[in-house]
């Protein structure tokens, strides 16, 4: 299957869909490409843990491809994928298509 | 239940997820929970001092890992020959640390122990004696659920049906690694689904009443077209065996205490028709409590039916294949359950067994013949008919009454008729086994259990009498009476009863004080024409130094 933004998008606002499920009405996270992950009003410790092994397990499923995102934030240097939806979708994409080198 | 239910979570993995869906979860009871400090299972259940025991939570669930408890087991998983004796004495040893929580709560729930298929997989190994894992955790599931019989208070839930449901969602390596979550969070779901069953059957919620369609529903085909003989039921074709099934099906729930009844667009005669003559009808007439066979609106007749069958819309489930009259009573009678039904025959088996909404407990002999209950009321309706006066009509029924106080016996009966009564009931106290024991316990108090007799056969225990001694005046606490048998003179013996126990405490006079709720008016309106005295406030009193009355019509017997 081609690897896309917009399919990589379509995983994370499902990913986001099934997290709600745990979430209160006034904690639901917005299927948006602004909505912070991390930071006031992102996800805390419990839902990041819930939304990585949502997001892992989905593009496995999806694209039939390894993706480990634990490990996404080691680099200091970079910037952090986790800080919006769009800015995931731009890591996972790059991952995925074997360009990771690309992102900083 | 419109109060929040307070869970407590004590588990040797993190349990986060699963109490997010309780809080979560939209179907009643609502529930919030805390969790115990994860990990630390035998401090959580042994120290009674902790925080989260104060105060005392409305259930708790231990969910704990078998190779996290069972040191044995460990050892199995890591290929370790095992004694199945030693097995056995660790889950005795963990089970009595679980026992001594029971006291600081109503209910306590244990999931039985499941492994992640990845921690084993030895093949033919996987059942054979000392070595094989998935036999020792039968030996070890087994064991655990021998040491709770007899405790009322503690539930076993199957936590592989959860696992099963969850199919290859059920476990997550990722999850496990990444946050210490053994599960997906599709087994923490149907886990949230039976929780709340569970709850709601133990307050009394299960449902009571299934209300069903006939064409298309409880038979294939338009029986006042093509007659009782054409229509598709049996035989050598899928979808006339499936609905056989699902005919066996609803049969099996009459064991479990569920009524059937029947409201169907129809004329009575062909549809009685069919039900008496078709060979292979699993359901006949005896096994439905009533019907609404006619041309009405369904609404309207399950209304009826409701009200004859002495239930609340809260209590009844409809069925029916026609999407529109599904709509139209789930707009008329919110109260209904409405299931959505599938188009498919074949799959009505699958779409009952998958109804939570009848989980109890327990089953009591009340419930296994509660159908005939329902059939013989029907008898003395048709003899009230034909009998003229009231008095006359009662003069008829040979009229027994039984009271025998609590005891082991009738404790679990009794309870269940406390905390699922509600027309018929003072004040609407819902107490467990414990909690009943507990209350009795005192020496000023006594409560009685009423059987009812008559010609037609045995009602069963129908009543509940709590009362409690002061100085000089005894306060009636509980007066509860099956709706089954409300108008019989029942509710005026059980009153003789209380007042003979006060007067023989030499008490001056017998109080009783109602609680308003939504739906006791009718205990209201029998202390109003009880020739008890109405104080006013709700307060309803009798002089003892008068007898109350017995009806001529009863003989009243009392056990101890």
């Amino acid at each position: 299957m081609d690897i896309t933004r917009e399919k990589i998008i379509e995983v994370l606002y499902e990913s986001i869909g099934e997290l709600n499920e745990q979430r209160g009405e006034d904690q639901q996270l917005a299927c948006s490409p602004q909505t912070p992950l991390e930071g006031g009003g992102g996800l805390d410790s419990l839902g990041f843990v819930n939304f990585v092994a949502l997001v892992e397990e989905k593009c496995h499923d999806r694209f039939g491809r390894t993706l480990v995102l634990s490990g996404a934030k080691v680099n200091p240097t970079a910037r952090d994928p986790f800080e919006t939806v769009s800015s995931l979708a731009e890591y996972i994409e790059l991952d995925l298509t074997d360009r990771l080198a690309s992102w900083s | 239940m419109s109060r929040i239910v307070k869970g407590l979570l004590i588990s040797d993995f993190n349990v986060e997820n699963l109490s997010a869906y309780f809080k979560n979860d939209s179907n009643a009871p609502q529930v919030v929970c805390q969790v115990a400090p994860y990990g630390q299972v035998t401090q959580s259940l042994v120290d009674a001092n902790l925080p989260f025991w104060q105060p005392a939570p409305d259930f708790i669930v231990v969910w704990t890992r078998p190779e996290s408890v069972l040191e044995s087991f460990a050892r199995a998983l890591s290929g370790f020959t095992v004694d199945c004796a030693m097995v056995r004495k660790e889950v005795d040893e963990y089970c009595q640390n679980l026992l001594l929580a029971k006291r600081r709560t109503r209910i306590v729930f244990v999931p039985t122990w499941v492994v992640p298929t990845f921690h084993y997989g030895h093949g033919m190994l996987d059942l054979a004696p000392d070595v094989g894992v998935a036999r020792i955790l039968m030996q070890a599931n087994l064991r655990l659920l021998e040491n709770f019989d007899g405790s009322s208070n503690v539930i076993p839930l199957n936590a592989a049906k959860w696992v099963e449901l969850a199919g290859d969602k059920a476990y997550n390596p990722r999850l496990w690694y990444l946050g210490k979550i053994p599960f997906g969070n599709d087994v923490f779901k149907a886990a949230v689904r039976d929780f709340k069953a569970a709850l709601r059957g133990i307050e009394g919620r299960a449902r009571k009443l299934v209300i069903l369609d006939l064409d298309e529903t409880l038979w294939a085909g338009v029986v006042g077209d093509v007659g009782w003989q054409e229509i598709v039921l049996g035989g050598h074709d899928p979808t006339g065996e499936a609905l056989v099934d699902f005919q066996r099906e609803l049969k099996a729930l009459t064991r479990r205490g569920v009524v059937l009844a029947i409201a169907s667009k129809n004329d009575e005669s062909v549809a009685l028709e069919a039900i008496r003559e078709h060979p292979e009808m699993v359901l006949r007439e005896q096994d439905f409590a009533g019907w609404r066979i006619n041309w009405k609106d369904k609404a309207e007749n399950i209304n009826d039916l409701v009200e004859e069958l002495n239930l609340g819309l809260d209590a009844a489930v409809f069925i029916d294949d026609n999407r529109m009259e599904r709509a139209r009573v789930r707009e008329a009678l919110p109260s209904v359950l409405v299931p959505d039904w599938p188009e498919d025959k074949r799959l009505y088996p699958l779409a009952l067994r998958s109804l939570d909404c009848f989980d109890k407990p327990r089953i009591s002999e009340e419930d296994r013949h509660r159908q005939q209950m329902y059939t013989t009321e029907r008898q003395r309706t048709q003899l009230k008919a034909r009998v003229g006066s009231i008095e006359d009509w009662l003069q008829t029924l040979d009229l027994t009454v039984t009271a025998e106080t609590l005891n082991a016996a009738n404790l679990g009966r009794l309870t269940q008729l406390f905390n699922k009564t509600n027309q018929m009931n003072l004040s609407t106290r819902r107490m467990t086994e414990q909690e009943l024991l507990a209350w009795v316990g005192q020496g000023n108090r006594r409560m009685w259990g009423f059987l009812v007799s008559d010609r037609f056969g045995a009602s069963g225990l129908t009543g509940i009498l709590g009362i409690e001694a002061g100085d000089r005046h005894a306060r009636i606490i509980d007066f509860i009476l099956s709706c089954r048998v409300m108008g019989r003179k029942v509710e005026e013996t059980m009153l003789h009863v209380a007042v003979g126990w006060a007067r023989s405490l030499m008490m001056r006079s017998v109080q009783a004080t109602y609680t308003p709720t939504p739906k006791n008016k009718p205990c209201y309106d029998f202390f109003q024409r009880s020739n008890f005295r109405d104080d006013g406030d709700n307060t309803f009193v009798w002089d003892a130094t008068q007898e109350y009355p017995l009806h001529p019509a009863v003989r009243l017997l009392q056990k101890k």
